[in-house]
């Protein structure tokens, strides 16, 4: 991809994320006392109200493509080595492929998964 | 065979390398804010890759399987804290600082707030770095420090 | 009159393990600059300095420096806007040091020809062979004006912290010459500048630091160049309305003898 299609991203994904860590934010520490906005019962209607967990969703995977873009860049910015480019580039990809996924199964299971003990 | 090296090679290349990112004594506003956007923006992914960890245990952790009181009860003994909260303080302040000054920056890096080429006169003052985008980086810190005073209150109300 | 503290670093790669500085008492005259101050210590009280300097006016860019910390012209610096006791001479960072003071810049210039600092014309035997003068409207000119008055000193890219680690990088001089060929209505290589600086080592290594246009003596401005450069290249529009324009010009403009 061209340097500047993935700079795009990144300009892109920082817009979108400071207005999704906005409302994130503003959930968390406005709308409720903190105590009730991080018990169990509060976060658990957040989950399975479906605009809230794709909300969720949405913030996850933007706020990881904008911070392990960013850390390619600087990785690009610190070495030059063709091997060194390539795995950076490479492992740009994996990171945000299993940080993402990691993260969807928590909003996967909070939305579907019954509740145990 | 003789190391025909000069003794100084290694010195002589001058670099000022990673030092020079993250130190910007000497230099300009706009460069302090380059370090700390940099700085901030590391910060913040390491946070974000915590916060995913910790969340996870909201379904019971790496290996939970749905919703657990128990598990999340756990995780909420490790964070819900002082020392859990003032963590918090500190990612809400470089996370607003590093947002307000990511705003400014694609404003800059398009044009959209720096002034035209033009003629320029002695003494020369760089439209580059004109006052408007300096104002924002003082935006920045300034809602950095209100977002952070307002975590503190939210997170440490009732604590004692 | 007092005599002022000079610091010179002293450096020979050939010889020395690493950098260490020599201490000078220069007497200090009125509008002594930092440049006068070096000469004297070599003149007069050390013969083995090795600076490098040619105009003494801020025209040819020969004596970069760090001078106490901060990047400069020794020929435009005074001793007394340093507070006229204390003077700390250093070569200009992230270039190599031949010798003392003196850097290689060989490397900086070979970036800034990479970048193609001349205009590009889509007919060549026009652009080697031109029929006239490639002319330019006064309005034209004022827009890439200030970009015109680098004088290669190596300042501002001694101050990028990109160029601190990234050896791929051109750099803020370089990058400045290409915004101001890029936005020249004269140039037709619009699409062949945009694919030079669209890369993961080009223009998108700039992240405002600014260093670049706050250490520059002569006004360029680079960080303002390279910012809209950067719109530029993002919408990979390459200028060609402009040889239409060159072309009428060039219609009415008296042939070349």
């Amino acid at each position: 991809m061209k340097e500047s299609r993935l700079m795009l991203i990144q300009y892109a994904t920082a817009v979108l994320a400071v207005a999704l860590v906005s409302i994130h934010l503003i959930m968390q520490g406005v709308i409720y006392p903190y105590a009730t906005a991080i018990s169990f019962s509060n976060i658990l209607s957040i989950y399975q109200n479906g605009f809230y967990a794709v909300f969720l969703e949405a913030l996850l995977v933007i706020v990881l493509v904008h911070g392990f873009n960013g850390v390619r860049i600087i990785l690009h910015e610190w070495r030059q080595t063709a091997p060194w480019s390539r795995w950076v580039d490479v492992g740009t990809v994996l990171a945000i492929v299993v940080s993402v996924g990691y993260g969807t199964r928590t909003v996967i299971l909070a939305l579907f998964g019954g509740v145990t003990a | 065979m003789a190391d025909n090296t000069p003794k100084g090679a290694e010195r002589a290349k001058n670099k000022r390398g990673i030092w020079g990112w993250i130190n910007p004594y000497h230099y300009n506003l706009e460069r302090w804010a380059y370090a700390f956007q940099r700085i901030t923006g590391v910060a913040v992914l390491a946070y974000v890759l915590g916060h995913l960890g910790d969340t996870s245990f909201f379904v019971g952790g790496p290996t939970g399987s749905g919703p657990s009181p128990s598990s999340w009860d756990f995780i909420g003994t490790i964070f819900e804290n002082s020392f859990g909260h003032l963590i918090l303080v500190l990612v809400v302040l470089v996370l607003v600082f590093h947002g307000v000054n990511g705003i400014r920056l694609i404003l800059a890096e398009f044009g959209f707030i720096l002034k035209k080429p033009s003629k320029i006169e002695y003494p020369y003052k760089a439209k580059g770095l004109g006052s408007g985008q300096k104002y924002l980086i003082w935006i920045g810190i300034a809602a950095g420090v209100a977002a952070a005073v307002w975590a503190f209150l939210v997170l440490f109300e009732g604590m004692g | 009159m007092t005599d002022v503290r000079l610091l010179v670093q002293r450096f020979d790669p050939l010889t020395d393990e690493k950098p260490r500085f020599a201490e000078y008492s220069v007497p200090k005259r009125e509008g002594m600059t930092v440049l006068d101050a070096l000469l004297y210590a070599r003149d007069y009280l050390d013969h083995s300095i090795a600076l490098r300097f040619s105009c003494r006016q801020a025209s040819c860019g020969s004596c970069g420096m760090k001078i106490n910390g901060r990047l400069r012209l020794a020929c435009y610096t005074q001793v007394e806007e340093l507070g006229g006791e204390k003077v700390v001479a250093q070569p200009m960072d992230n270039f190599e040091i031949i010798k003392d003071l003196v850097t290689d810049l060989g490397s900086f210039f070979a970036k800034h020809k990479q970048l193609m600092p001349y205009v590009l014309r889509s007919d060549s035997q026009e652009m080697d062979h031109p029929s006239a003068e490639f002319l330019m409207k006064p309005e034209e000119l004022e827009k890439v004006l200030q970009f015109t008055y680098c004088i290669k000193c190596g300042l501002c890219t001694s101050s990028c912290p990109t160029v601190g680690t990234d050896a791929l990088f051109p750099g803020p001089q370089a990058l400045a010459q290409a915004y101001r060929y890029l936005s020249d209505e004269r140039d037709e290589g619009g699409k062949r500048r945009i694919d030079a600086l669209d890369t993961a080592h080009g223009v998108w290594r700039c992240h405002y630091a600014g260093s670049c246009s706050a250490v520059c003596p002569k006004g360029v401005d680079p960080a303002l160049g390279i910012q809209l450069l950067k719109r530029h290249v993002m919408s990979g529009k390459a200028r060609s309305e402009g040889a239409e324009v060159w072309k009428q010009q060039a219609a009415a403009a008296p042939p070349l003898k």
